[in-house]
């Protein structure tokens, strides 16, 4: 019985011991965070400390911005200790963390504050170009940065500086969303802006916006010429008045314009220039027959010239024709100009040729040191009776049944 | 003679030298003819190159209300494109932990910082397989040139399972929200900032839905002429009508259906075999029965990488039907524990899990559950679905027990016989299988079992099979002739004496 009884009471110490002892292991595997505090400077050395009674190292796992990873953990006095790694301190934003102990479900975040410091201004400015009168503008976008790349803490003062002919202007503008933007109108006169930015102390590069003037308002042409003869040589040139917009700005040097003429048969000749200096200028050849020209120039879908009249004078008043070699040599010419000069070569005389009627063939020659001979082979043109007619300078001549032999 | 024998030698000789040079000149000319084929001229422009989806989370944009320039959709589906592949060759580097893909996508300053972590995460041996399933982004500021753009993308879900010397340690799901500055680079969006303004664990509300009026009596159904084919070419309206006037005479409420995940496109629905799905469910309205719909048929990956495909394939099906009155639940998956060991189990239950919750979050009305091939996992997820089906083909006198274990284990979730039967092939592959008048005392058998144990069911299955797709139990033969043999009808569509224990009413 004794011994039966001795037998229980063991029993139940043992019972009783396997209770502490579950318990003792409880209260060991009890892991803690010591580290109040949650917010840190970008760049700073983070520590995550956890008491702790056993001797096993539970990792870290460990999520920012741009990535997650795991820590090891040094333990130190019952002291575990997690240094975060230098690539998640250095960039602002959350931290979330997770201690990756069965037993012990801890998590939290700390946030990673912005330096008040300033280390690179970048900037970006668009459009490059833009047009005056004071509608059209730019925008000016600055993301200050500090020294480990990160953005600048949200309201971080940006001292926009602009400067356009006689005027130095500033504005203040403050960060949000990561960037400060500014929007630049253009002034009424056209040139180049110079725009740059400080922020804490610390200045951006010099930009350079383009203030182009506006769309060009309607102008004047004038032509001037060696001489009112159709002389089908000499040239004649157009030239705008000085092309400027609105706001009395010239316009952008190579504004295209195109000049159009018209002759009194209603047909069109086009001749184009670029502006130099608000000024375009074009040509055209004198025509070789009397004519008169009328002419408008455009910058296309913007703005229009007036509509100026040019006559031509006809420059040979009659002409001769010799026909020689059995009628097969035909001889055109003298062909004088308006001083009874030779005209200068080059010139066009058509001789049509006839037979029964009908028109066999058409040759054209120009015209050298004031003569054009036209040679009638055996062989293309038989021996026959033939009419000819013969044009140039706007005249004709006509010869009726001319035999070839 | 001899001059016949001659002509005959003559016109073979000429016969032979014209096949000769034919044959000569044709490999000349076919010679000559592949000297000019070149490259063709329009591949110089690419416009061959298509868009292959391998990224697809929900994106849902607030409405735009951004400063500076107003956006346009072209210019905001370029950014979101862009957005959306810096995450994917994110995910996929700190997977592999290689910089392929990173300097497309980030800019030369912000690819540091990832390359940072690849470089430490190699170092330590940790790789982290991640997804994101949600983005909820506003555009904040849109500058006046188009080449900077600010977002903030709120409440993304996170998904992430990272290894340590490929041992799985963490398994985590977070809501974050990001600030992003985008610059335009060689015509890539590029993250120039990113920036974490908050971040929470993921917090599941778990959404159950009335399970009271469940009272499944039912069938797997797929028709005897083209089994797990049945929205395929051979699809017939009459057919599938008769088969459900059939069942629902039999004293049945509800056909079990099977949508098969590549069948049905993957991530982009054929709309042809949806059509055919609405019209299948039209079609089991007018017969009064009910339709539990399987989702992931012969879908077996599960990779990480992939859920954001998975979840739009579901989405669309899921948004398609949801509001058809013949819907009764959604089977998420078919037997997903058979691909425990292939797959790993925590792939399979994270998939299955985070599935549930994009299912219910697009249809709050209709219950949801897994269609476990045993007993043993049918406790897997039981708070996430709405009610527990598993499928027993073992032996009978042990469904009891296991029915027991379950109820302990599950106690307030209705229990779905979802899928039993026997086969009643005895023959060449099998001289001891079961006759027809085994496979009807297995049905009455079973039907009283379900009947005392209050379970709710679905039968393995309405017809004998001719054409079993290899897909489905593999080419062995003595396995096709057991699959073929479940029926309550026979090949010749008369009914088996089994039909009679169809249902026990």
């Amino acid at each position: 019985m004794q011994l039966k009884r001795t037998y229980l009471f063991l029993l139940g110490l043992i019972l009783l011991s396997s209770f502490v002892v579950v318990q003792q292991n409880e209260t060991l595997s009890k892991i803690a965070l010591l580290t109040t505090q949650t917010k840190f400077e970008v760049g700073n050395t983070v520590v995550l400390k956890f008491s702790t009674s056993k001797s096993t190292k539970p990792l870290l796992y460990c999520s920012n911005s741009y990535g997650s990873t795991l820590v090891n953990a040094t333990l130190n006095n019952k002291i575990l200790e997690y240094n975060i790694p230098e690539n998640i301190t250095k960039k602002i934003g959350v931290l979330n963390w997770k201690l990756l102990d069965k037993n012990n479900a801890l998590s939290g975040k700390l946030i990673i504050n912005p330096k008040a410091e300033v280390a690179t201004m970048e900037t970006y400015i668009g459009p490059p170009s833009i047009e005056a009168g004071g509608d059209d503008y730019t925008m000016l976008v600055v993301i200050p940065t500090d020294s480990l790349d990160n953005p600048v803490p949200t309201n971080t003062l940006v001292n926009t500086k602009f400067q356009f002919l006689a005027s130095e202007e500033n504005k203040d503008i403050v960060t949000n969303n990561l960037i400060a933007f500014n929007n630049i109108y253009s002034k009424k006169e056209s040139g180049r802006m110079l725009v740059s930015s400080e922020s804490l102390g610390v200045n951006s590069k010099e930009f350079t916006i383009n203030i182009a003037a506006a769309i060009p308002t309607d102008f004047t042409i004038s032509a001037s010429r060696p001489h009112v003869y159709a002389d089908g040589n000499q040239i004649t040139t157009f030239s705008t008045s000085v092309i400027k917009d609105k706001h009395k700005n010239l316009v952008s040097d190579g504004t295209f314009v195109t000049f159009f003429i018209t002759n009194s048969d209603g047909n069109i000749l086009k001749s184009t220039g670029t502006t130099i200096n608000g000024i375009a200028t074009a040509k055209m050849i004198h025509p070789d027959y009397a004519d008169t020209w009328s002419i408008k120039a455009y910058v296309d879908g913007m703005s229009e010239s007036n509509s100026i009249s040019l006559g031509y004078k006809q420059v040979i008043q009659d002409f001769e024709v010799i026909f020689s070699e059995k009628n097969r040599t035909i001889t055109v010419g003298p062909l004088q100009s308006f001083m009874k000069q030779m005209i200068p070569d080059g010139l066009h005389v058509k001789l049509n040729i006839f037979k029964d009627n009908k028109l066999v063939n058409t040759l054209t020659k120009t015209s050298f040191n004031g003569y054009v001979t036209f040679n009638l082979k055996p062989a293309i043109y038989q021996n026959d009776i033939y009419n000819f007619s013969i044009e140039t300078v706007g005249l004709s001549k006509d010869f009726k049944t001319k035999k070839l032999w | 003679m001899v001059g016949l024998s001659k002509n005959i030698m003559r016109s073979i000789l000429i016969l032979s030298y014209i096949l000769l040079v034919g044959l000569i000149i044709s490999g000349v000319s076919a010679l000559f003819s592949y000297l000019n084929t070149g490259a063709d001229r329009s591949t110089m422009l690419h416009t061959e190159i298509k868009k292959v989806d391998q990224y697809l989370p929900k994106v849902n944009w607030q409405p735009l209300q951004n400063e500076g320039r107003p956006m346009d959709n072209q210019t905001l589906n370029a950014l979101q494109n862009d957005y959306l592949d810096a995450w994917y060759v994110k995910q996929i580097a700190y997977k592999t932990n290689k910089t392929a893909g990173i300097k497309d996508y980030y800019t030369d300053s912000a690819r540091e910082n990832l390359f940072a972590f690849i470089e430490r995460n190699k170092a330590e041996n940790i790789s982290i397989e991640g997804t994101t399933l949600n983005h909820n982004p506003t555009l904040e500021f849109f500058s006046e040139d188009g080449q900077l753009a600010v977002i903030t993308d709120r409440n993304v879900i996170e998904y992430k399972r990272v290894f340590k010397t490929d041992t799985l340690v963490i398994e985590t799901k977070e809501t974050s929200s990001y600030k992003i500055v985008f610059l335009l680079e060689d015509g890539f969006w590029r993250i120039r900032h990113m920036v974490k303004e908050a971040a929470e664990t993921y917090k599941e509300t778990p959404k159950t839905v009335s399970v009271n009026s469940l009272n499944i009596k039912g069938i797997n159904y797929y028709p005897q002429a083209n089994p797990w084919d049945m929205f395929g070419e051979a699809f017939s309206k009459d057919t599938i009508s008769k088969d459900f006037k059939i069942i629902k005479d039999a004293g049945l409420n509800s056909v079990r259906l099977f949508v098969q995940y590549e069948d049905f496109g993957k991530a982009t629905i054929d709309y042809k075999k949806l059509e055919k799905l609405k019209q299948t469910l039209d079609l089991a309205e007018a017969s009064n029965l009910k339709v539990v719909l399987t989702l992931f048929d012969f879908y077996g990956d599960y990779a990480v990488m992939n859920w954001t495909l998975n979840q739009r394939h579901a989405e669309t099906i899921v948004n398609a039907v949801k509001d058809h009155n013949a819907l009764l639940a959604w089977d998420i998956k078919n037997e997903p524990n058979l691909d425990f060991d292939s797959r790993g189990k925590v792939n399979v239950v994270a998939w299955l899990d985070s599935m549930i919750d994009l299912v219910k979050s697009l249809d709050a009305v209709h219950p949801v559950t897994i269609g476990w091939s045993n007993t043993q996992s049918a406790s897997i997820l039981k708070d996430k679905v709405d009610f527990i089906s598993f499928h027993y083909y073992e032996d009978l006198d042990k469904l009891d027990e296991a029915i027991k274990t379950m109820k302990t284990e599950i106690p307030s979730k209705p229990l779905v016989l979802q899928e039993f039967g026997l086969s009643s092939y005895s023959g060449l592959w099998n001289p001891f299988g079961a006759s027809d008048e085994d496979q009807a005392n297995y049905h009455k058998k079973i039907q009283e079992q379900i009947a005392a144990n209050g379970l709710q069911f679905m039968s393995w299955t309405l017809y004998d099979f001719t054409n079993i797709p290899k897909e489905v139990v593999g080419r062995l033969p003595w396995r096709k002739r057991a699959q073929e043999h479940f029926g309550f009808i026979d090949q010749n569509g008369e009914t088996k004496p089994a039909f009679d224990y169809i249902s026990k009413n």
